[in-house]
């Protein structure tokens, strides 16, 4: 069963009395378990409305998300919480940690969400961190990271309910090349280590080079679809000057 | 969880302090006034015991505590109430303030009361002596104290105490009651009568006059319908039946509490209005948080849940403090005027924990509006907002 299908998904808004804007124009895709792939395009293309139909935050005018087979369709919101909870993962551009907590209460949010048991929750909080090797930084506040650190948190925030499907929204806008590599690269491992689908917006070329799949929107509607073989990671290289 | 409240409320420590302070001044008014109306309750209640117990006639125009110096009637008027079918005992008093200058007293002023000590033997039995004994048919000369008032003047049974220039031995000294007798200076009709007619020398002696009557009645008797009888049969007087006499006292303890429901409702107003606007703020300013908690996986109730706890955690906070403050002033108070032998304050459960949980209350009920808009954020918007 495919992890995620598109079915002739439109999201409408009306801008002003008359003109309507066609953020995103009849779509239709299907993604498997485990595919690492990129969605790119111009601004205004209706990324990042895509991402947020996917991840149930948003509801489409019309049309029908799946996710792992269930139809999203006409769901109230107790009901789209629920999906957000227990499949999806989401990585944000500016990261989105909550400045009161350390990284350690920030990864373990979503189980409390999910009313995971207190010693279970701390387990797979450590877990989490160490998959993004940042055990060393769990008592850190987000303002006393680095803005990669910050979204390596994020990462693992998104990875601790074991979600069948992580979306990332540019997850690397705000990070040097450096970072930007060394994120690409925690999340194509955990990708290929915990088999989770990770669907990544993006309008850097380099970060979309790096996955196996690129959807390249324009105007709300898929212009290509392409598969391709990943470049390979070197991240601690200097780039040249 | 409560971490986590405790460290956002601390992220605006400001906002914070100023909201959580204008509860405190809320709260500190209302547990000093709280304190205030418990001690008058005290009062009332033994002024309620001590009026009751007997039906007060006094000239038209004359009070609870007597005529006044200004009004009294002859003793001939004891005899026409003695005649009423159901009145027991009659008795012929005279109620003097202590001091001719006192204008204004918390409670019950300091009274001297003369009565008629072959008769009032019902009466009295209703006073708790502590130390010494009663007042016995006979006596001259000799007067039973009030705890408040033995205190003040510094009385000790068999010394003397001076009374409007005279010497009257202490025979007795009243268990405290925390109300009305523990002012009072009971004398024999006789020697309250050569006081007043000291204090007034333009009246003509000789007249035997009296300046209150107290009236039992038999046993079985309905006194509301006796004092009835009385303002029937007898002229130029008013009786103030025991139901009568309660009503008078409640009323001086209404219009208090009256005051005290006002403070409270002011507090409520401003208290209630700062901790919702304290509380929209932080909803506009953490928007994006409560978008992204709605994200990962947050429901509506959860949300709702922290901002409601939020709101009343600034009212616990505020309740706390303001109620501590206020019992530490009503605890110096009391201490600067003990030289005084006065207590303006008193201290119930109701007024440690009553202005805590008001303001708890209150602080839950302000926080309704702005965690429900917190609650209602669309994720998306939320999530787009800076």
């Amino acid at each position: 069963m495919a992890n995620v299908v598109l079915e002739n998904l439109a999201k409408i808004y009306a801008e002003g009395d008359t003109e309507e804007v066609r953020a995103v124009n009849g779509i239709n895709l299907s993604v498997e378990k485990g595919e690492f792939l990129a969605i790119v395009g111009p601004s205004g293309s209706g990324k990042s409305t895509l991402l947020n139909l996917i991840g149930c935050l948003d509801v489409p005018t019309s049309g029908h998300v799946f996710i792992d087979g269930v139809d999203t369709q006409g769901l109230n919101e107790k009901e789209l919480t629920r999906i957000r909870r227990e499949k999806v993962g989401f990585v944000f551009q500016d990261f989105n940690l909550l400045p009161v907590l350390n990284a350690f209460e920030n990864v373990i949010l979503p189980l409390r969400y999910l009313k995971v048991a207190g010693h279970e929750r701390e387990r797979r909080a450590k877990e989490a961190l160490d998959l993004v090797s940042l055990s060393n930084r769990s008592k850190s506040r987000p303002s006393q990271l680095s803005g990669g650190e910050r979204q390596r948190v994020a990462i693992a925030r998104a990875l601790i309910t074991n979600p069948s499907l992580v979306l990332a929204d540019e997850p690397t806008g705000e990070l040097d090349t450096v970072n930007t590599c060394r994120i690409i690269e925690v999340m194509r491992e955990l990708n290929d280590k915990l088999n989770q689908t990770f669907a990544i917006v993006t309008h850097d070329p380099m970060v979309a080079g790096y996955t196996r799949r690129i959807v390249t929107l324009r105007d709300g509607s898929v212009e290509s679809d392409l598969s391709q073989q990943p470049a390979d990671l070197h991240c601690d290289d200097k780039p040249s000057i | 969880m409560l971490k986590v409240i405790l460290r956002n409320m601390w992220r605006r420590k400001a906002r914070t302090f100023l909201t959580v302070f204008g509860i405190v001044v809320g709260i500190f008014a209302l547990t000093v006034l709280g304190g205030l109306s418990a001690r008058l309750t005290q009062q009332v209640k033994g002024a309620k015991s001590w009026f009751t117990n007997s039906i007060s006639i006094v000239p038209t125009g004359g009070s609870l505590f007597g005529g006044g110096e200004n009004q009294f009637f002859t003793l001939s008027k004891v005899q026409e109430v003695q005649n009423v079918p159901g009145v027991k005992e009659a008795i012929a008093g005279i109620g003097l303030l202590v001091k001719s200058s006192q204008t204004f007293s918390f409670g019950a002023p300091d009274l001297i009361i003369g009565l008629d000590l072959s008769r009032s033997q019902d009466l009295l039995k209703q006073l708790h002596v502590d130390k010494g004994r009663g007042l016995t048919s006979g006596d001259r000369g000799k007067v039973l104290l009030g705890s408040t008032l033995a205190n003040k003047l510094g009385a000790q049974v068999g010394g003397t105490v001076d009374l409007r220039g005279r010497q009257f031995e202490v025979v007795g000294i009243l268990q405290p009651t925390l109300a009305a007798p523990d002012t009072f200076a009971f004398v024999s009709y006789k020697d309250a009568l050569e006081l007043f007619f000291k204090a007034n020398p333009f009246i003509t002696r000789g007249q035997p006059i009296t300046s209150v009557i107290y009236a039992t009645w038999d046993k079985g008797a309905n006194p509301e319908v006796v004092s009835n009888r009385i303002s029937k049969q007898v002229s130029g007087v008013r009786v103030i039946s025991p139901k009568e006499a309660e009503k008078q006292i409640s009323q001086f303890s209404l219009i208090f509490n009256a005051i005290l429901f006002g403070i409270a409702f002011i507090a409520l107003v401003v208290g209630g209005l700062s901790i919702i606007n304290t509380m929209v703020m932080s909803v506009s300013e953490r928007t994006k948080e409560i978008g992204l908690k709605r994200a990962i996986g947050a429901d509506t109730r959860t949300i709702l849940g922290e901002y409601l706890l939020e709101s009343s955690v600034i009212g616990l906070l505020g309740g706390l403090i303001g109620m501590g403050v206020g019992l530490l002033a009503i605890l110096l108070l009391n201490d600067a005027t003990k030289s005084n032998n006065v207590t303006v304050f008193a201290i119930s459960w109701l007024v440690v924990v009553g202005p805590v949980i008001f303001a708890t209350v209150l602080g839950t009920l302000a926080g309704i509006f702005p965690a429900l808009r917190a609650s209602r954020l669309r994720p998306v918007e939320s999530l787009r907002e800076d």
